[in-house]
């Protein structure tokens, strides 16, 4: 991966070029071992014909997961969960760094179009049964899983996260906190150019579970009912090694 | 979008390498405050006679462990700690094995209830709410009745009046003595009817499923009052019930829900045996009404913390909950 990056900017720079992006990663897959408590991750890429007008932006999301928002009500004096809005295929994890503040670097509808910003990826599921609720009333439900995302680090935006190097190649340091999901994740990484993007590129990363965590996950989902009784027995154990070390007193 | 990431930096620098990540939770944890909590707790438990899962399943849900997870989890720790508990009582034959099995026939419908109820629970997002209530409703009323209970011995104790009602009244049993299906209880020294340990069973699986708990809290009070238990079996026979109990909770929650952490459970059980070792220990130099009494001001406590959470406007008025159990919560 470096290697290309090297023989990009080994490449004469010829301005006019049609610009190009490139990009890889430090790393194609994350392994969660029983050590873990977040990493970080280095995107390191290459462009070509880039002018001072260019910006970069870079998107690592996640695997995709549906959320059901409930918002507290008070009633006889306790708080509820009522009112309930679903928001299907929100993505688990969602990073964005860019070279400078997006909303200087695009105008919103431009970021939307592309998908960049996770409140445009927020739409909450049409139920047939109901009247569609109010946008103003989605807008703080769009809010609250924006927050619940940022409190575990799991949504983040870094403006300035990508650092412009000389001859057109730049890096972005990720962050994968410690409640990062398992999964398929993809690296999207856009050239702005006047507020447009003019090229992009997509890589993509693997977050799993590996060693012993991976072969505990396993047991537990490919044969439940063994692992119901592995736990209890390992349980049963456990109870008559500390009755016979302790005993009778 | 929200601020950027800088409060994952804080979460990064606290860790080392004191941190265990959970297969199952699918959270990284501080190693020793797992076992501080399962010493902690088993400290408790030791220095009681009870399981401590009212106290545990609370703050584990506190320290960021998903409910169900948290649940699932604790039942497979209390597996453990009755285990040595009973086996100690069965050694010393303060166990009632005949009481113990229909307590435990009941006890598993009572299981297999709670479970399905706990994910009807899950699928509405209604489970916290129904684990605080039902928490607040028990810890309550035991809590309250143990403390009047407690401070009358005290009060009686320092000013000797003549013991009247006292005791383990046979004779008082009333309603219970007209119910059909009557058996011998030898060990406990009982001819009742199967009716009322069949239900009590029920009740306790069911509680210990939905909550997280062995139950014991429950069964003894009911065993010593309504059963008239002689004081003696009802630790070792409630013990045997919850061993068997919680085991079928395990086996159901991760046969159906997969939310069973073995590594989880492995943490809190080490920091438990210790721990109830230390405060069986402790437990022998403060006298039984006293330990009652502090046991009932704790449970209080709990019931209050957790009523207070309910009733306390929240910082976030939303709540994000996953279709599925995961993250972010």
């Amino acid at each position: 991966m470096i290697l290309l990056a090297l023989a990009l900017i080994l490449q004469p720079n010829i301005p006019n070029e049609a610009p190009g992006i490139m990009a890889a990663l430090t790393q194609e897959t994350v392994e969660i071992r029983e050590n873990f408590a977040g990493t970080s991750l280095v995107l390191y890429g290459a462009t070509r014909g880039l002018t001072l007008r260019d910006e970069i932006v870079v998107v690592l999301r996640g695997p995709n997961q549906d959320l059901r928002v409930m918002r507290k009500r008070r009633s006889f004096g306790i708080w509820v969960n009522a009112a309930p809005i679903e928001f299907d295929t929100v993505p688990s994890y969602y990073a964005i760094a860019s070279s400078l503040p997006l909303d200087v670097i695009a105008p919103p509808e431009a970021l939307a179009r592309n998908g960049i910003g996770l409140e445009t990826l927020l739409d909450p599921a049409i139920d047939p049964n109901h009247e569609p609720p109010d946008e103003s009333v989605v807008a703080s439900y769009r809010a609250a899983v924006l927050r619940a995302g940022s409190r575990h680090a799991l949504y983040a935006e870094t403006p300035g996260g990508v650092d412009v190097l000389d001859g057109g190649l730049f890096r972005a340091v990720l962050k994968l906190p410690p409640r990062t999901p398992v999964g398929n994740y993809n690296a999207e990484v856009y050239l702005f150019r006047d507020g447009r993007p003019v090229a992009s590129r997509t890589t993509s990363l693997r977050v799993e579970k590996a060693g012993f965590e991976r072969v505990v996950y396993e047991f537990a989902h490919d044969a439940p009912m063994i692992y119901g009784l592995f736990c209890v027995a390992l349980a049963m154990l456990a109870g008559y090694l500390a009755s016979v070390l302790f005993g009778r007193d | 979008m929200p601020a950027c990431s800088i409060s994952s930096n804080a979460q990064l620098r606290g860790s080392g390498a004191v941190q265990i990540y959970l297969p199952i939770a699918e959270i990284s944890v501080n190693i020793f405050l797992l076992l501080g909590l399962g010493t902690g707790v088993g400290f408790l438990s030791g220095m009681f006679g009870v399981g401590g899962g009212f106290l545990l399943t609370p703050l584990l849900f506190f320290i960021g462990i998903p409910p169900a997870v948290a649940v699932s989890s604790q039942a497979n720790q209390i597996v453990a700690s009755s285990a040595s508990g009973a086996l100690a009582h069965w050694r010393r034959q303060t166990l009632d094995p005949k009481m113990g099995g229909l307590l435990l026939v009941g006890g598993a419908a009572g299981s297999i209830i709670g479970v399905q109820i706990f994910t009807a629970l899950r699928q509405l997002g209604q489970i916290d709410l129904f684990i605080s209530l039902t928490y607040v409703g028990f810890l309550g009323t035991i809590g309250l009745l143990m403390f009047i209970e407690s401070a009358r011995s005290i009060l009686r104790r320092n000013r000797p009046a003549p013991r009247r009602e006292g005791g383990v009244g046979h004779s008082k049993r009333g309603w219970i003595d007209a119910l059909p299906f009557k058996m011998r209880f030898p060990r406990s020294g009982l001819y009742i009817s199967v009716i009322p340990p069949l239900v009590i069973g029920l009740f306790v699986g069911t509680l210990s499923a939905i909550m997280g708990v062995g139950g014991g809290f429950v069964i003894v009070p009911a065993m010593i009052y309504i059963l008239r238990m002689p004081t003696n079996v009802v630790v070792g026979t409630s013990l045997f019930q919850i061993l068997f109990v919680t085991a079928l909770t395990t086996f159901l929650q991760a046969a159906q829900n997969q939310t069973v952490d073995v590594v989880l459970a492995m943490m809190l059980t080490v920091g438990g045996v210790v721990g109830a070792q230390f405060g069986a220990r402790a437990g022998r130099h403060v006298k039984a009404e006293e330990l009652r009494a502090l046991l009932a001001i704790m449970v209080i406590g709990v019931c209050i913390k957790i009523g207070l959470d309910l009733v306390v406007t929240p910082a976030d008025l939303f709540v994000v909950l996953p279709h599925g159990g995961g993250l972010p919560q």
